[in-house]
């Protein structure tokens, strides 16, 4: 309680800056009046009982600290004390202080910018209630459909179907709520009910009825879908998210409850989510602006509805756990019933999965994060750019001990002065401590500016694919917790790398520097300086080398052999689907379009295509062999598939290399032809000739489905694994449908006659080629939904967006550390030749001249960068064996790309001398000598 | 004259309690003087320690003080006993006596007694 009431006092002494010296003051001078008094009666002579007196009360000094320290709060009286003297430090010293700022503005921005990225794609949960709750059924992110009773090659089910979601939602009352999301996205044509005004394209999502309730969220306006809008029969609705209502309906409160026709039928929207809620799933694309039931697929779907089949798996599950419920028990349950579900339909397997469906297994996850599409697509990126920042940070700190080092001793004496003052070494380190902080947490300020515009260049290179309309809901605003990471980041930079050279220039001799404080003795720190530079020279290197490797590989990537030919081709992407096209009708649909097409000047060839080569998309199928067995379960027999026009070959500039292509002779009335790739052969026809040879997609009494007519060149198809062999694939004609006896497949493969890419030739870069393509198209039918209009190469660069962003930021990243690196080096070396002056005066003196002095200064320059590229060099060849999976086509040891990181870092290390050097060379000898 | 001692470490505070409660309100000369004449001259009376201490039972608020008169008619700052030090005199008072009591029974002690 006296504590207390004593601390108050302190506190408010302390910040009315009281403290009360003048009481003091007069206090003792009183006192010292009464202790002459006495003394005089005592008898001594006036003034021997004057000096008597001030001996025993007079030593005012050396009280008023002690009284001080009583009367305020002394500690941090004098941090304040340090503070003030600091801003004076760096004001009287412009230069440096802005140099050790820019440095930990660009350092720690870096860093913080990457932690941006970082913190959103893999640390934040979702923004609803309690997402600690949330788990997962399953553990992989798939994507989209997965047919089938078995999953993977692991047998590892992460996506399920429909029925299979009921199943698991009746059976486990562990869960509060169990809800299934779509794993990839309904691409929707909308329209406001009565208007005629062309389709606006949208994401839609297909989520289980109770989803907002499990997640728990209220709506803005409106109401959100509850298990009795998710029922096949029910009048179809939709929720709206908020930023689709606020960016292109206005904020229209007549939206809820209004009617909007969606991909041509009716539906109405219910409600609008909160701001900021972005769903279940976290993705680079395709976020959604509606959700809609479940069974909205059934209107939506129509004839291949995926709810109506227990083997259609495009569902991601996600559910609140009840409080207390053990995960591990959980997840057992979990297998038990799956599997019980699965026993159930043995009957419906093909005969592989009747051989794997007891091997099948499900794990489950959590799901706080809700299905991390995102995260799992960036992640090993955003790991290494973190590494990288890192690096440039510590470059930065480099900079910063240097700096603070060589002011260190240049200060000596003022620091051999204070120490013979009494300064404690603890207050020298602690006034330095201050100092760097200070420093440090402004860097920091800046560089919080310095990591807004670097997130905000990370979104535009990762997520430009999309358009400008591409909506990602990560944002370069920084958070609390981002902000509480710089400065984190900061204190312990400022801390670490200001405070250990205070400790080590505070060791001061007071007699032995006050003596010779300006001679150049007492070189036996510099040590610490070089190395650091050595340091930061390395470093850099690495940086370099990592950066030199990634450029590489993406320019491999780029430049790989296609197979096809890109140059002059354009694709528009068009969604037929959103129309109200029957499939039957398409043949003619495209039909027209190539005639419109072929109307643009410039135009060559026109072929449309299910999904033209490094589209993105893929159709895989398992393929049987007339005339072979049955494959057992081990054995690969996936392929590859699209639809295409004829023409479509010549028109990607593709290499036939048997037979001939599909062309306008193969039709509904001739034989169902097929062209496979040189890997289709290789695989299933082990290099027999494969043309007249037979196969189909399916089980065994389908083999007889397509006769091969055509072998093409490997095209490079997929966007995945461009490390392995392109894989096998087939293309069938758009004019032919084969009969199948399942009326569901039938359906389905009905439907494989929207095509989605219509690819373009049209040599010699045609002035308006877009713009005319666009007219044209609307001209064939306002029904059309055509979404853009691309040269092919941006088309395929995009595909290599992320590691266009990887290798761009480590490259900005070396840059920064190899610019960081040589202002280090020109600290020190300008540090130097300022101490040696004298030396160097003296030497010119004795009769040394200019080539000696700028090679004296040189050798102890290239003496560092050349003890940093011998540590540099193996770290980099490390360096790019950790990155090898993030490499293509690229050695981790390259002597070529290291030599060049080399050379750069000399480069920059001979700039870095030029300044130093030229103050060394004209160096006055008596000037220099007279300063002695 | 005989070696003089410091004041014992926590002794003072009671010692400058004892002394405002004895003599009422005092200047901290008084109180110094007061203190080594009742030691017998014994104790010496660090400045260094004297000022601070009576800011520090001030901000406790054991004592309050205020300038008055000194008797050659000076401005002096007379402190005097709050009564919450009148309080804190009467506990350490008891406190100090029961700890010199076991401390005398320890010393005369003989070997029989124990």
């Amino acid at each position: 309680m006296k504590a207390l009431r004593r601390l108050v006092n302190r506190i408010g002494n302390f910040l009315a800056g009281r403290s009360g010296e003048q009481r003091l003051r007069e206090e003792m001078e009183e006192h010292v009046a009464m202790e002459t008094q006495e003394n005089l009666r005592a008898g001594m002579t006036p003034m021997e009982a004057r000096r008597q007196a001030l001996i025993k009360w007079g030593g005012a000094d050396a009280v008023r600290e002690q009284y001080h320290a009583e009367k305020g709060l002394p500690g941090l009286e004098t941090i304040v004390h340090d503070l003030r003297d600091a801003i004076r430090q760096l004001r009287k010293a412009p230069g440096f202080s802005a140099t050790v700022i820019i440095t930990l503005a660009l350092g720690i921005g870096a860093t913080t910018a990457i932690f941006t990225l970082v913190h959103q794609v893999m640390l934040k949960s979702l923004p609803v209630a309690k997402p600690e709750e949330l788990w997962r059924i399953g553990d992989k992110i798939r994507c989209c459909n997965w047919g089938g009773y078995a999953q993977g090659f692991d047998g590892d089910f992460s996506l399920f179907s429909w029925e299979a979601y009921k199943n698991f939602r009746e059976h486990t009352p562990e869960f509060v709520d169990l809800a299934a999301l779509q794993a990839g996205s309904a691409p929707l044509g909308v329209r406001r009910g009565g208007s005629n005004a062309a389709v606006q394209t949208f994401n839609g999502q297909e989520v289980s009825g109770n989803f907002f309730r499990m997640l728990g969220v209220q709506p803005w306006i409106g109401r959100m879908m509850t298990d009795a809008d998710d029922q096949i029969g029910v009048p179809p609705v939709a929720v709206m998210s908020y930023r689709t209502w606020e960016m292109k309906y206005g904020s229209d409160p007549s939206v809820v409850g209004g009617s909007f026709q969606l991909n041509g039928h009716a539906f109405t929207v219910i409600g609008v989510t909160p701001p900021g809620f972005y769903g279940a799933k976290l993705s680079g694309s395709q976020m959604p602006d509606f959700w809609l039931p479940i069974t909205a697929e059934d209107i939506l779907g129509g004839p291949v509805s995926r709810i109506k089949h227990a083997n259609e798996n495009y569902l991601d599950i996600l559910g609140r756990v009840r409080p207390g419920v053990n995960p591990t028990a959980l997840e057992a349950k979990l297998r038990v019933e799956f599997h019980d579900w699965l026993a159930s339909h043995v009957a419906d397997m093909v005969p592989i999965e009747k051989q794997v469906w007891e091997k099948q297994t499900l794990h489950i996850a959590p799901g706080g994060g809700g299905i991390a599409v995102m995260r799992d697509q960036y992640q090993d990126g955003l790991k290494l750019l973190l590494i990288a920042a890192g690096c440039v940070l510590l470059v930065a700190c480099g900079n910063l001990a240097n700096l603070m080092l060589a002011r260190g001793l240049r200060n000596r004496t003022q620091t051999s002065v204070r120490v013979a003052m009494g300064a404690t070494r603890l207050r020298l380190v602690r006034r330095a401590l201050v100092e760097s902080v200070m420093l440090a947490v402004i860097g920091g300020a800046f560089g919080v500016g310095v990591a807004y515009g670097g997130t905000r260049l990370i979104l535009h290179l990762a997520f430009q694919i999309g358009g400008p309309n591409n909506f990602v809901p990560v944002s370069a605003e920084p958070s609390w917790p981002v902000l509480l990471f710089t400065l984190g980041l900061s204190i312990v930079t400022g801390g670490i790398f200001g405070t250990a050279p205070a400790w080590m220039t505070s060791n001061a001799d007071p007699v032995e520097a006050l003596r010779g404080a300006n001679r150049s003795v007492g070189q036996g720190r510099s040590w610490i300086q070089k190395s650091l530079v050595i340091a930061q020279a390395a470093m850099s290197l690495v940086l370099l080398s990592a950066a030199a490797l990634l450029i590489q590989s993406l320019r491999n990537l780029e430049h790989q052999d296609f197979g096809f030919e890109m140059t002059g081709r354009y694709i528009a992407w068009i969604n037929p689907t959103l129309g109200s096209y029957k499939p039957e009708q398409m043949e003619q649909v495209y039909r027209r379009v190539d005639e419109g097409l072929m109307k643009v000047p410039g135009v060559r060839m026109v072929a449309p295509a299910l999904y033209a080569p490094m589209t993105g998309d893929s159709w895989n199928s398992g393929v049987r062999i007339q005339g072979s067995p049955e494959p057992g379960p081990k054995e690969n027999t996936s392929a590859g598939w699209a639809r295409v026009m004829p023409g479509f070959f010549e028109t990607i500039g593709a290499k036939m290399l048997m037979g001939r292509a599909l062309n306008e002779d193969d039709t509904a009335a001739t034989r169902v032809v097929a062209v496979v790739n040189e890997a289709f052969v290789k695989r299933f026809f082990k290099d027999q000739n494969p043309i007249g040879r037979h196969f189909g997609f399916g089980g065994i009494k389908d083999s007889s489905m397509f006769e091969i007519v055509g072998v093409v060149k490997d095209i490079r198809y997929m966007t995945q694994d461009y490390k392995e062999p392109v894989g096998p694939m087939a293309w069938v004609s758009e004019l032919q449908t084969p009969h199948f006896d399942d009326p569901a497949r039938q359906e389905g493969e009905k439907f494989s006659h929207f095509l989605y890419n219509i690819v373009i030739w049209a040599p010699g870069d045609p002035p308006g080629v877009k713009q005319e393509v666009r007219k044209a198209l609307a001209s064939v039918d306002t029904n059309l939904v055509l979404y853009a209009v691309d040269p092919y190469e941006s088309v395929v660069s995009a595909d290599f967006q992320q590691e266009n962003m990887i290798a761009t930021l480590t490259s900005l990243f070396g840059l920064l550390g190899l610019v960081l690196a040589a202002v280090g080096l020109y600290g020190v070396m300008a540090y130097t030749v300022e101490q040696r002056t004298n030396e160097i005066g003296l030497r010119m003196a004795l009769g040394a001249d200019r080539k000696d002095v700028v090679s004296m200064v040189l050798k102890g320059a290239f003496w560092q960068i050349g003890i940093g590229l011998g540590i540099g060099i193996p770290l980099a060849i490390v360096a790019g064996r950790l990155m090898k999976d993030q490499l293509f086509g690229v050695q981790p040891w390259n002597p070529v790309m290291l030599l060049a990181a080399a050379g750069l870092l000399a480069a920059a290390a001979m700039v870095a001398s030029l300044v130093p050097v030229r103050r060394a060379v004209g160096v006055e000898p008596m000037v220099a000598l007279r300063n002695e | 004259m005989g070696e003089k001692t410091d004041v014992k470490q926590g002794t003072l505070a009671l010692m400058v309690l004892k002394t405002l409660d004895v003599l009422g309100p005092l200047h901290g000369w008084g109180i110094a003087r007061r203190i080594e004449q009742i030691s017998g001259n014994l104790l010496s009376l660090n400045q260094g320690t004297l000022y601070p201490l009576l800011l520090k039972l001030e901000q406790e608020g054991s004592i309050e003080s205020d300038w008055g008169a000194s008797e050659n008619n000076r401005r002096a700052r007379y402190y005097r006993l709050t009564r919450s030090g009148r309080k804190q005199l009467q506990s350490e008072v008891d406190e100090w006596q029961q700890t010199t009591e076991i401390m005398a029974r320890f010393l005369t002690a003989k070997a029989e007694e124990l």
